[in-house]
C-alpha cells in the first residue's frame, strides 16, 4: 500500500503491454467466436434459404423459432440428445472412476496402463464409431458372436430404434470414460496418504474409506469432469453419425446432426442458425445446472 | 507386497490394458484378413491367413497419405498458433496486474462452453465469403480457437508457480518484460506448455464435423474425414476400413507412446489447478 505511488508509472505501462499480450486472443475470439455468434443470432432471426435464393433474405421474426417448437423432428432430436446425456454422463462417470481407481494402483511398470488410458483418449470420436460399427455388425460382429456363444438370438443391433440407441451409448461411454479417468486419477493422486491411515487407525473398511475419504475428497474432481463431459455430450454428433447416421430413420439423430443436415444438406441457414441458438440454450442450461447444484453443496459444506 | 495385494494389481492394469487396447487390437486382426474370411460365420479371431493386401488397398483406393499430410499440416499449425497466443494471454492474466482479470477469465471459459455446431453454421459462411473454403486456415483458425481456453489455463497454472525473483532478475540483467516471457517464464514451464500443445494438437487431429464442413474436396480431406470415404455406397469392407484406421492412428499412437509421461502428468497438473 505504502508503495503505491511510486508504481503508478508502472501500472499504466504494465496495463499496456497487458493489452497488446491479450490482444492476439481477442482478434482471434472476435474473428472466430464473437462475429460468428452475432451472424447466428442475426440468421436466426431472418429467412435465409440458400435452396430457394429466390426467395431473398428478409426478416422473419421469432418465425424460425415457432417453427422449430411446431417441428416433430426438432423435439425427436432433441430428446435423443437428452437421453445420451442422461445415459452416457453418469455412465462414463462411473466406469472413469473404475478405471481411475483401478489406474491409482503401484504399479511397476506404468507404462501400459498409462497408454490404455490415454489410447482411447486420443482415438478420434469417428475412428471410436467406426470401430464399434463393426462390433455390432450382424453377422461377423463380435458382439454377435458371443451372444450365439451364450446360445443367445443375435440381434440387429443397428437396424432396431432402441438398440441401436444402446449401441451408441456404449460406444460413447468407452470413449468417453478415459479422459474421466484421466482427470479423476489426477483429483486420486492430490488426496494425502494420512487420511487412508487415520482412517485405517479407526478401524474403517476398505468401502467405508472410498466412501468417506475418496468420494469426498475426489469430490471437485468430478464435478469438473461432469461438466466437461456434460458440454460435449450436447454436442454428440461423431459417433451416431459413424455408427447410424442417424437412422434407423431418424430415430438415433442427435441435434447437432439435425442442424447439420438442416444447414448444409437443406442449405437453410435462417432455421438452421435458430436451431444452433436453440442448442446453445440448452447446453447453458445443462451447465448451469450443475454450477448452481455446486453452489448449494459447497454452501452446505461451509454450514458442516 | 504380500500375495492379494499382487492379484489386485495385476488384474488393475489387466482390465485398464485390455478396456484400453481391445478396439485397436480388434481393428489390427482385422486387417490381416481376407475378405472371405471375414465373411465366415462363425467368426475367426487370429487371421487365418494373414495378408498385407489390404494395406496395399489402403494406400491405392483413397490418398491416405495426402489425407495424413492435411492433418499434420491443419493441427500443426493451428497448435503452433494457440499455444503461442494462449502464452502471451496466460502471461499476461498470471504475472501482470490487470483490472478485470477474471472477468476475462471467465470470457474464456464461456467461449469454451459455446457448442461449435452452433458456430459451424456461421463460420461456414464467413469461410465462404472470404473464399476460404477448402483452404488451411479455415480449419487452422478455429481449431486454434478451440484449444485456446483450455491451453491458456493449462499455462496460466505452470506460469503462476514462477517466482517473480526470477523474472525480475532476468530484468535487472536487461531482458525486457516480453524478454523475460520467452527466456525465463516459458523454458520454466515447458512441461505446462508442451501438455497444452499436445491437448491442442489432438483435439485438433480428432476434429471431425468442422473438417467435414470446411473441406469438401477429397485432396483437402483430413484424416479423420477421409477414412470414411473407404465405405462403399452399401457395402463396409471392413478389412480395408481396419487397415486404413490402422494407418491413421499409427502416428498418433507414436506421439503419445513418446510422450505419454508428459501428457499424463500435464493433465494431472492442469486438471487439479484448473
Amino acid at each position: 500500500m505504502t508503495d503505491a505511488p511510486v508504481t503508478t508509472h508502472k501500472d499504466l505501462s504494465e496495463r499496456t503491454l497487458g493489452v497488446l499480450l491479450l490482444l492476439p486472443a481477442a482478434l482471434l475470439l472476435l474473428v472466430i467466436v464473437v462475429y460468428p455468434i452475432a451472424t447466428l443470432f442475426w440468421n436466426s432471426l431472418h429467412s435465409v434459404d440458400q435452396a430457394n435464393p429466390q426467395t431473398g433474405e428478409f426478416f422473419a421474426g421469432l418465425d424460425n423459432y415457432t417453427r422449430a417448437f411446431a417441428d416433430d423432428r426438432f423435439w425427436s432430436s432433441t430428446l435423443h440428445t437428452v437421453l445420451y446425456i442422461v445415459v452416457t454422463v453418469p455412465g462414463s462417470l462411473l466406469l472413469g472412476l473404475g478405471l481411475a481407481l483401478l489406474a491409482n494402483q503401484p504399479f511397476k511398470i506404468k507404462w501400459p496402463v498409462r497408454l490404455g488410458l490415454l489410447l482411447p483418449w486420443a482415438l478420434p470420436l469417428v475412428f471410436a464409431g467406426l470401430i464399434f460399427r463393426w462390433f455390432f455388425e450382424y453377422k461377423t460382429g463380435v458382439v454377435n458372436d458371443w451372444l450365439v456363444r451364450f446360445g443367445m438370438d443375435p440381434p440387429q443391433w443397428l437396424s432396431d430404434p432402441t438398440l441401436a440407441f444402446w449401441a451408441i451409448c456404449v460406444a460413447i461411454i468407452w470413449k468417453a470414460s478415459s479422459f474421466m479417468a484421466l482427470m479423476l486419477l489426477a483429483g486420486l493422486q492430490t488426496i494425502p496418504k494420512s487420511l487412508y491411515e487415520a482412517a485405517e487407525v479407526d478401524g474403517a473398511s476398505k468401502w467405508q474409506q472410498f466412501w468417506e475419504v475418496t468420494l469426498p475428497m475426489l469430490r471437485p474432481a468430478i464435478f469438473v469432469a461432469l461438466i466437461f463431459r456434460t458440454i460435449t455430450a450436447v454436442q454428440t454428433f461423431d459417433i451416431p453419425y459413424a455408427m447410424t447416421g442417424g437412422g434407423p430413420g431418424d430415430a438415433t439423430e442427435t441435434l447437432a446432426m439435425y442442424i447439420h443436415k438442416t444447414t448444409l444438406d437443406f442449405l437453410d441457414f435462417g432455421y438452421g442458425s435458430a436451431l444452433a441458438t436453440l442448442m446453445f440454450l440448452i447446453s447453458v442450461a445443462a451447465t448451469s445446472g450443475y454450477l448452481r447444484y455446486t453452489r448449494r453443496s459447497s454452501g452446505r459444506g461451509k454450514d458442516d | 507386497m504380500n500375495f492379494n495385494r499382487r492379484v489386485v494389481v495385476w488384474f488393475a492394469a489387466i482390465v485398464v490394458v485390455v478396456n484400453g487396447f481391445f478396439p485397436a487390437v480388434w481393428i489390427l486382426l482385422t486387417s490381416l484378413k481376407t475378405e472371405t474370411e471375414l465373411l465366415q460365420v462363425p467368426i475367426t479371431y487370429l487371421p487365418l491367413d494373414p495378408t498385407l493386401d489390404n494395406y496395399v488397398l489402403a494406400f491405392t483406393a483413397q490418398p491416405i497419405l495426402r489425407f495424413m499430410w492435411n492433418s499434420i499440416v491443419v493441427a500443426g499449425l493451428s497448435t503452433a498458433l494457440c499455444v503461442f497466443v494462449g502464452a502471451l494471454a496466460a502471461y499476461a492474466l498470471t504475472r501482470l496486474r490487470l483490472p478485470h482479470r477474471n472477468l476475462i477469465m471467465s470470457v474464456l471459459l464461456a467461449v469454451a462452453m459455446f457448442p461449435l455446431i452452433s458456430l459451424m453454421v456461421p463460420l461456414f459462411k464467413v469461410m465462404r465469403e472470404l473464399g476460404l473454403l477448402n483452404t488451411y486456415p479455415a480449419l487452422i483458425l478455429p481449431y486454434a480457437v478451440l484449444s485456446l481456453p483450455v491451453c491458456t489455463l493449462v499455462m496460466a497454472s505452470f506460469f503462476q508457480d514462477i517466482p517473480p525473483d526470477l523474472e525480475a532478475a532476468a530484468m535487472i540483467d536487461g531482458c525486457s518484460r516480453v524478454g523475460a516471457l520467452f527466456k525465463v517464464v516459458i523454458p520454466l514451464s515447458a512441461p505446462g506448455v508442451f501438455t497444452a500443445a499436445i491437448l491442442a494438437f489432438v483435439n485438433a487431429w480428432d476434429e471431425f464435423l468442422l473438417a467435414l464442413t470446411m473441406m469438401n474436396r477429397v485432396n483437402m480431406r483430413t484424416l479423420s474425414v477421409g477414412i470414411t470415404l473407404y465405405q462403399g455406397e452399401f457395402a463396409f469392407p471392413w478389412p480395408l476400413i481396419s487397415a486404413a484406421l490402422i494407418v491413421a492412428i499409427v502416428p498418433i499412437c507414436i506421439l503419445i507412446a513418446i510422450f505419454q509421461e508428459r501428457v499424463v502428468g500435464g493433465l494431472t497438473a492442469g486438471g487439479v489447478k484448473g
